[in-house]
């Protein structure tokens, strides 16, 4: 499938635990998925209301904007483990052993860093337009049906929130390959050639987990 | 001491009220004192309010309708048919409720002072497609309208579907919408007219209201010359606006509409009248019901600005 | 320090961890907070007690960022046209449309890359996504290129850059956000990537057919289809077709009226044919799914890119990078046209190391009002203007030359996007081996910019009839 890396398991508390926050993370990515297709239903109601019944659903953009965050944000975590977020390879690709996983330590910890000041400055947001002595418990609505905003504003401190759990294994599964300089570290994804080699190697039978 | 003003779009004359204020601002304070202002690269017009709040910028503008729920107070301005009939009338009733204790607390949430309103005519309809000929041909018409038209353009079977100004114009051309109703400066920057077929001359549901705040730490920790410079600037500013609006946006708009042939629809009175009847009371009430059982002395805004407008005829 | 200064110390800090192998979405919200913490706590002069204070007010404006951009209606349309790719190739439309191209072209030096290139281009007109298109046809087009002796890397590079034209040919995303990004006709914009697209596609199969004839073991001609078997072809790959005219309503309505839709709307309803295409061919549960948690992928990676991007772009914005920029520009005394042209030399830099919507966001508000302005500003009349047409068709001309730079980026080490996906889909390659393949079109691509500089007609003529 495209775009899936390797990821190689074994029977450690780590492997376990990563296979375990995979479930989680696998979830909230088909949301994310069904709520595209939940999309694509909401146009067909809307246009063939308004071409053939000439009668618009009401509040089609502000359900959109609902739905935006539900779409963009629930997979981050499971396409943070699948190592699906592009970045430049050319030193990682050089680098092999200690090193590689230093920096790949470094790299990790600050997007660690950055989502956890981001659960925090969106939790800021959310709170903003929740009170819980206001109808709805909203202080933020939307533009033409008034719906509250809250929900959806609450989507992206959660979802960063398992992204930072996701990482934090990713700097303990680093970490534990440093300290024990492994050749091929458990838990997290392999590089392109590296990939290639283990999967070689494993004859594709254990842990190509899609 | 420099200051971050958060506004959108591009200048036009919807801002110039705010070009002026810092234009005045420096020249007062000898250049101690400057307003930067950013179209669009401090935030998103939906969450000026929030940035002040947090305190990322100290003077901002945005539009009540936008948010009903982050500023329930002044939306009473918002109301449809409240039968305002100039800037001048407009700027009076905004400050008058502007002044108002429960407003003052309503904004205080978000660490907002309220400054100076930027008063706008009655909204009219722009459209494309078929024009609505009667009150009954806006059934099942998408226009883009907020706050207080829209409600009242539901009454009529319209449906409001709404977005951003800046998003306005891709809406229209791509069908979302058929119809916007704006102000005119409006209309004419955010290119609703390049594209229309239709505009409806007298339809005046009402209008928006769209503040320009400052952030009350901000405003507070000005040496007494600089608030002086800011506060004292503000008549002179709307003075500019109003001037602007009347004299410059208007003369252009008869002429915008002519030159790429947009018909003017008018309707009759006793269409206005049905349409009034159909509207206005009903929102009222129903805006009074909400925002007192929000906490809000709502009849005693409502009272407020119509009885100010009532006192005018 | 002024903002402009802590702008550009920060750039090259973003930099850094790009090549460092952080991931760029996250590398640039990175560097868009720790810009927005020293540029408030300069505000306050730097005070220790005063850190917490713009920290606190950096990480909540940081914090609007991802919530606010991401729920917008206009960008909902990158994941239904990311769907329609997906659910496309489970409906056999892929399949379909390649076997057609195949039978039809494939008698020519290079035959099954020719066809694979046509193949992409047909398939452009249902896809939005360059991603997508390229994920699908490595599935389908590479095994059958192999089967007959390509070179592996190349067959690789073949459908990286027939991805790319799911881009210019409509529907496409990215033309949209450009559209939106500048406040522009969606669907004049939309038209006018049509003929430039298929030129492209052209001056790929010329390329593919001069390597064809000079270069020795390259993958032979496929000959021998009888016209009975031509013609039978065709029907499988027609349902194509109804998917390709519902769209085009929605953007633009042949027959005078109104558009059926916005552009977005036209997405969700082609992929909904194509989702009852799809559930017709014999789709599953378990293939929906597939198809759903690949759009999902997709989709929340470009969206992490976008929120990232836009983190440092409201950074930009404080440290009032964009009006620096335009005034230095309009101010230059050099000779306009050889301004775009380094302009479009500065994407083909940037495109290197950014993914196309991220490098679009973060450069249009800055350049596109300053080439609007080279040009005479937004209402100039075309007698009046520097490169000869009015502001509305100098928007359109530069965003198919901005586009057509984007996709470009897409194959371009060392972050093409496309050629990631190929070597993702494709366990025998890697991302080496595609970057590898796909150097030839680098030419091509560069031949067709040129022309396009050159004869702006190529974009324009079809949309000034609209
Ligand atoms: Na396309
Ligand atoms: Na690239």
């Amino acid at each position: 499938m495209a775009g899936s890396a390797l990821l190689l398991s074994d029977d450690s508390t780590l492997s376990k635990i990563d296979q375990s926050l995979n479930k989680v993370e696998a979830f909230l990515a088909l949301l994310s998925g069904l709520a595209v297709f939940v999309l694509m239903l909401l146009a067909v109601f809307s246009v063939s209301g308004r071409n053939f019944f000439n009668q618009p659903l009401p509040g089609y953009v502000d359900w959109i904007e609902q739905a935006m965050p539900l779409i963009a944000f629930m997979g981050i975590a499971y396409v943070q483990r699948n190592g699906g977020h592009i970045r430049m390879d050319m030193v990682v690709g050089a680098l092999r052993g200690r090193p590689l996983y230093l920096v790949e330590i470094i790299t990790t910890l600050a997007i660690l860093i950055l989502m956890i000041l981001l659960v925090w400055g969106t939790w800021a947001h959310f709170l903003r337009s929740f009170d819980f002595s206001a109808i709805m418990w909203s202080r933020d609505s939307s533009m033409d049906i008034a719906l509250p905003i809250w929900p959806a504003k609450l989507l992206a401190p959660v979802a960063f929130f398992t992204l930072c759990l996701r990482l934090v294994l990713q700097i303990w599964a680093y970490g534990r390959a440093f300290i024990r300089n492994d050749e091929t570290p458990i838990a997290v994804p392999l590089i392109a050639d590296a990939a290639a080699q283990a999967a070689e190697e494993a004859g594709h039978v254990s842990g190509h987990d899609t | 001491v420099e200051w971050n003003v958060s506004v959108w779009g591009k200048r036009r004359a919807f801002t110039e009220h705010v070009e002026k204020l810092a234009e005045l601002v420096k020249e007062k304070s000898g250049g101690d004192f400057t307003l930067n202002i950013s179209y669009g690269g401090l935030s998103k017009n939906r969450e000026n309010l929030d940035g002040i709040s947090i305190g990322a910028f100290e003077m901002a503008q945005f539009c009540a309708g936008y948010h009903r729920d982050k500023n329930p107070s002044i939306t009473v301005l918002e109301l449809p048919f409240l039968g305002v009939s100039s800037l001048e009338q407009e700027i009076e009733l905004s400050m008058a409720v502007y002044n108002h204790p429960a407003v003052k607390d309503d904004l205080s949430r978000w660490n907002a002072t309220l400054l100076m309103p930027s008063p706008l005519p009655q909204y009219n309809i722009v459209g494309i497609g078929d024009a609505p000929k009667s009150l009954e041909e806006f059934k099942g018409l998408t226009v883009r309208a907020t706050g207080g038209i829209g409600a009242a353009m539901k009454t009529i079977g319209a449906v409001p579907t709404s977005m951003s100004a800046t998003e306005v114009r891709q809406a229209m051309d791509s069908g979302v919408v058929k119809a916007v109703s704006f102000a005119p400066h409006a209309h004419m920057s955010f290119g609703t007219i390049e594209n229309a077929k239709w505009w409806t001359t007298n339809l005046n549901p009402g209008t928006v209201n769209c503040p320009v705040v400052v952030n009350t730490d901000a405003l507070d920790s000005l040496s007494d010359k600089n608030r002086e410079a800011l506060l004292g600037s503000v008549d002179e500013s709307l003075a500019h606006y109003v001037d602007y609006y009347n004299n410059k946006t208007m003369k252009a708009w008869g002429p915008a509409l002519e030159e790429r042939g947009i018909e003017k629809i008018t309707f009759t009175d006793d269409q206005i009248a049905s349409f009034k009847e159909a509207a206005a009371a009903p929102a009222a009430k129903a805006w009074i019901e909400d925002n007192t059982a929000n906490g809000l002395p709502a009849q005693e805004l409502y009272d407020l600005v119509t009885g100010m407008i009532a006192a005018k005829k | 320090m002024e903002p402009i200064e802590i702008g550009l110390i920060v750039s090259a800090g973003m930099l850094v961890l790009v090549i460092l192998g952080m991931r760029v979405a996250f590398a640039a919200g990175l560097a868009g907070l720790v810009g927005l913490v020293w540029i408030f706590w300069a505000k306050r002069g730097y005070d220790s007690e005063q850190f917490v204070w713009a920290l606190t007010v950096a990480v909540k404006t940081a914090g609007q960022v991802p919530h606010s951009k991401v729920s917008s209606q206009a960008l909902s349309l990158i994941p239904t046209f990311i769907l329609i790719g997906y659910l496309a190739y489970y409906a056999g439309l892929t399949k379909a449309l390649f076997e057609a191209a195949k039978r039809w072209l494939a008698w020519v030096p290079g035959g099954l890359a020719v066809s694979t290139v046509f193949a992409t281009a047909g398939f452009a007109a249902v896809s939005g996504a360059s991603v997508a298109t390229s994920a699908v046809f490595a599935r389908i087009a590479i095994p059958e290129m192999l089967a007959i002796g390509y070179d592996k890397r190349f067959a690789a590079g073949v459908v990286a850059a027939g991805g790319t034209l799911a881009s210019l040919i409509p529907p496409s995303a990215i033309l949209v956000i450009y559209a939106i990004i500048v406040e522009q006709d969606v669907g004049k914009l939309l038209l006018a990537g049509f003929i430039p697209g298929v030129f492209s596609a052209i001056i790929y199969a010329m390329l593919i057919i001069g390597m064809a004839m000079t270069i020795k073991g390259f993958g032979p001609p496929v000959s021998g289809f009888t016209w009975r078997e031509r013609f039978a072809s065709l029907p499988p790959a027609l349902p194509i077709v109804i998917v390709v005219f519902t769209i085009i309503f929605f953007v633009y309505n042949p027959f005078g009226g109104d558009a059926f839709g916005t552009p977005t709307e036209g997405g969700a309803i082609g992929a909904f044919v194509v989702f009852v295409m799809a559930v017709w061919h014999g789709m599953r549960w378990s293939e929906l799914k597939d198809s759903l948690m690949e759009t999902a992928k997709l989709t929340v990676m470009i969206f992490t890119i976008i929120w990232g991007v836009l983190i440092y772009v409201r950074f930009l914005g404080f440290a009032q990078l964009p009006d620096a920029f335009s005034n230095w520009i309009t101010s230059l005394t050099v000779s306009p046209m050889l301004i775009l042209v380094c302009i479009l030399l500065a994407y083909a830099v940037l495109g290197m190391f950014m993914d196309a919507i991220g490098m679009l966001l973060l450069t249009l508000p800055v350049v596109y009002p300053a080439v609007m302005a080279l040009n005479g500003g937004e209402l100039v009349s075309a007698a009046d203007s520097t490169f000869g047409m009015s502001g509305p068709m100098c928007a359109i001309w530069f965003g198919i030359l901005v586009v057509k730079m984007a996709e470009f980026c897409l194959i371009t080490p060392p972050i093409g996007l496309n050629c990631f996906v190929v070597a993702g889909v494709r366990d025998d390659l890697t991302v080496q081996d595609v970057f590898r393949g796909v150097t030839p079109f680098f030419l091509a691509d560069a031949a067709t910019i040129a022309l396009l500089v050159a004869f702006p007609a190529i974009v324009l003529w079809l949309p000034s009839q609209a």
